[in-house]
């Protein structure tokens, strides 16, 4: 177990700070100096030795303080693009939804399209005939002359019935005039023989 | 030291192997894909050609993200007819193929394996052994669960589903009948024929409702084409017909032309779809009209023309056009203003 966790660490180390330059040699730098200043003499140099290892410290600190810091913006900038993604997926299902519904609209439009084209084909069929009005007005106007003619049809023939009976009023009239005066010339004629017959009788 | 440039001509890449070798690449170069048609869920597409095979692609597999050259082959191609294979149809689970004379169903599910037979065959009845007349057109009712077939004879035939008989033999036309409709309200079935009609017939009733000569009218009659009508599409209120005559929308209820599309001759095939007339014909190009009469758009295609038409009945987002004609490449459009890829016999 031992062996496998310090592979694990070795590897750890070499991925973060493969090369020995930065933060691991200033750590084993601070280890060696420590050892160092337990074992040193004078004051001053030991002060200033103090001073150096504060200063070592400080930067390790500062480092794994920046290190932190990376650590939560790469956090937040994960979260960042979550939602950015999120909000895009909404807009493409949203996108589709869409356009299915405009595709619905296209096809109505097309129906009321169509319907407008084959009223229109109608109506200039329809144009072709005269008005509807206009007909009416002449046929009314026809009704009215026609009735104008029966009446005065009517008119001339009862004038025409009235003087066939005059004429023939006026024809029999004559006739009977007729008859009479033949009649007359028939008794004229017959009194005169008569009176003839008895001249020649009495004569004889 | 640079590498010496050759200076002759480079080198073609070698072509694809085509099984069945020369012979049937003769075949590939003379064959029409006559009609297609989609299966119920939208995920296959059945197609027939001249020769009388079928064969079945696999939609899906060719619109998804990671599609290959494979995808564009058929799953399977087999023979349906000994003559060509001159329409198709789908109902739930079945595909209907109709050829000369004889109208077979095929049950979808096992369409992509081997050895693939057809559950049944109806032949409709004809006068004479010797002359058989082919059917042209077939159309599925879902609603009478029955088929309308026409054809060579001139005559209208109903197919009862459940029972497999014909029920009724609607006659009328003097000529071939070259397409069929249906019509939702008022249920009728339009045909249109050779000789120049389209009529309309009740199927309850099976007596002919009205008969529209469309040569007779001086807006959409191009005499100098004949007077035959070839494709029939309607929309209930609406039809579209088109042959010799040129491509017109007609108002049924007053039965007036309204709008004549400025299209070349001949159009083979007319499609109602959202708010467009789609019609094909034989110019490589696929266009696309508005009901206005203005021409939308003309996209070409890789056959040099177009037989037939068909939308994928699929969530209408979602819809998908393949289109064929005089060549073993079927044309799959998934947005109609360009050719997305092409899916290619065997």
């Amino acid at each position: 177990m031992g062996a496998v966790t310090d592979d694990e660490v070795i590897r750890k180390r070499l991925l973060i700070d493969g090369d020995g330059a930065g933060d691991d040699r200033r750590i084993n730098l601070l280890v060696k100096s420590f050892i160092k200043w337990c074992n040193s003499g004078s004051q001053e140099e030991g002060y200033t030795q103090y001073q150096r290892m504060l200063s070592t410290l400080s930067q390790c600190e500062f480092s794994m303080g920046k290190t932190l810091l990376v650590y939560d913006m790469n956090l937040r900038e994960m979260e960042n693009y979550e939602k950015i993604y999120k909000d895009i997926e909404n807009s493409i299902a949203a996108a589709h939804e869409k356009i299915s519904e405009c595709k619905k609209q296209i096809l109505q439009a097309k129906r009321i399209r169509k319907n407008r084209q084959e009223y229109d084909a109608l109506a200039k069929v329809i144009q072709h005939h005269p008005d509807r009005h206009e007909t009416l007005k002449q046929l009314e106007a026809l009704g009215k002359e026609l009735q104008h003619l029966s009446h005065i049809k009517e008119n001339v023939e009862d004038k025409l019935e009235l003087r066939r009976k005059q004429f023939h009023v006026l024809l029999s009239t004559i006739h009977e005039l007729q008859q009479t005066l033949e009649n007359d010339e028939k008794l004229s004629e017959a009194e005169e023989s008569q009176e003839t017959q008895i001249e020649t009788e009495t004569k004889q | 030291m640079a590498a010496p440039i050759r200076a002759g001509p480079e080198a073609a890449p070698p072509p694809l192997p085509v099984p069945g070798g020369v012979k049937r690449s003769r075949q590939l170069l003379h064959m029409s894909v006559l009609s297609l048609s989609a299966s119920p869920c939208g995920r296959y597409l059945a197609a027939g050609n001249n020769y009388g095979e079928i064969a079945v692609f696999s939609l899906s597999a060719a619109l998804s993200a990671e599609a290959k050259e494979e995808s564009k082959r058929p799953i399977g191609v087999f023979q349906a007819h000994p003559g060509p294979v001159y329409s198709l149809a789908s109902s739930e689970r079945l595909l209907l193929s109709a050829g000369d004379g004889e109208v077979k169903g095929w049950a979808w599910n096992e369409l992509g394996k081997k050895g693939t037979r057809e559950l049944w065959t109806r032949r409709p009845p004809c006068r004479t052994s010797l002359e058989v007349p082919e059917i042209n057109s077939l159309q599925l009712n879902p609603r009478d669960n029955c088929v309308v077939l026409a054809g060579g004879d001139g005559a209208v035939r109903v197919l009862d589903m459940e029972s497999g008989s014909f029920t009724h033999e609607l006659r009328g036309h003097r000529d071939l009948v070259h397409c069929l409709a249906l019509r939702d309200l008022p249920p009728h079935v339009l045909s249109g024929g050779e000789d120049g009609t389209v009529r309309l017939w009740d199927l309850r009733s099976g007596t002919q409702v009205q008969v529209i000569e469309v040569h007779k009218y001086e807006e959409c009659s191009r005499p100098n084409h004949g007077k035959w009508i070839r494709c029939l599409a309607t929309d209930s209120d609406w039809m579209v017909c088109g042959g010799g005559p040129a491509l017109t929308l007609w108002h049924l209820r007053s039965v007036t032309p309204t709008t004549v599309f400025p299209l070349p001759p001949r159009q083979h095939h007319a499609l109602f779809h959202q708010d467009l007339v789609l019609a094909g014909g034989p110019g490589p190009a696929l266009h696309q009209l508005q009901l206005s009469g203005e021409l939308r758009g003309r996209v070409p295609c890789t056959p040099p023309a177009l037989r037939c038409l068909c939308l994928s009945p699929r969530p209408p987002e979602h819809q998908v056009l393949t289109v064929a004609g005089n060549s073993p490449k079927i044309d799959v459009f998934t947005n109609l203003g360009y050719r997305a890829f092409s899916l290619c016999f065997t």
